[in-house]
């Protein structure tokens, strides 16, 4: 997994790469806490994630979970087709903001 | 590769490691090709397949992180059904302490059984036949 961050005002988009598994998911905490407890707003690109496992969807449902207790917003975006899959699956498509 | 009429099997270890799930998923991709297993269906397998290896990892070998240990995993097809099975020698798994956690109680974890639920037609926890102690095995009706 490789990432980018780009911010602009309070709203960092964080471009995450490649297949999210149990073996990256630190790595994703690493870099989208961070800014969530800096108090930004997260706009998740996740257009280049091919694959996304349970424990990518944790990950996803604690940076929601986070931003709701900082009082921040994290939106994912672009969603590939067969993560937007996964978290139909996981029936989460209503829980986190998806755009 | 057995050829023998419409029965394929493939089978392949892997070190007992979450790096190794990359590993897991390229080979269920190679074999799924191969099989020529319907495109609407392998990474639904696929991702089946590394949720049951990553519960070995996570639970059958939790106090073990820098075990040398490998997993088998073994995948067949007929006409009609996949079967997929997985062979290590962790912790014998307690089938009553595997579940997911409700749907609706929306918390990291507790996912990945319920994954494999949802994909699968079938869930079976054997023993293992020695070496093995543990020997989970996953059906699809094609």
């Amino acid at each position: 997994m490789t990432y980018k961050v780009t911010d602009e005002g309070d709203t960092s988009t964080v471009f995450l790469d490649g297949e999210i598994d149990m073996d990256k998911t630190e790595g994703a905490k690493e870099v989208i806490f961070p800014l969530i407890d800096a108090g930004k707003n997260v706009n998740l690109n996740l257009s280049n994630v091919q694959y996304m496992d349970s424990s990518g969807i944790s990950v996803l449902i604690e940076s929601h979970q986070k931003a709701l207790e900082k009082g921040t917003k994290l939106i994912v975006k672009d969603v590939s087709k067969s993560v937007l899959k996964v978290i139909m699956m996981a029936k989460l498509e209503q829980i986190l903001n998806l755009e | 590769m057995n050829t023998e009429a419409t029965n394929l099997s493939e089978k392949k270890d892997f070190l007992v490691r979450s790096s190794s799930l990359k590993d897991v998923r390229s080979f269920s991709r190679e074999v799924f090709e191969k099989f020529k297993i319907d495109e609407n269906l392998r990474e639904e397998l696929v991702l089946a397949i590394a949720e049951a290896a990553q519960n070995i990892v996570k639970h059958a070998y939790k106090d073990y992180p820098d075990t040398q240990d490998r997993m088998a995993v073994r995948i067949s097809c007929t006409d009609k059904e996949l079967e997929i099975a997985f062979f290590d020698k962790g912790k014998p798994v307690e089938e009553s302490k595997v579940k997911h956690r409700a749907i609706d109680d929306v918390k990291p974890g507790g996912l990945g059984t319920f994954f494999i639920q949802e994909i699968m037609d079938s869930i079976k926890f054997k023993e293992g036949d020695k070496p093995w102690i543990n020997n989970l095995v996953l059906t699809k009706k094609l």
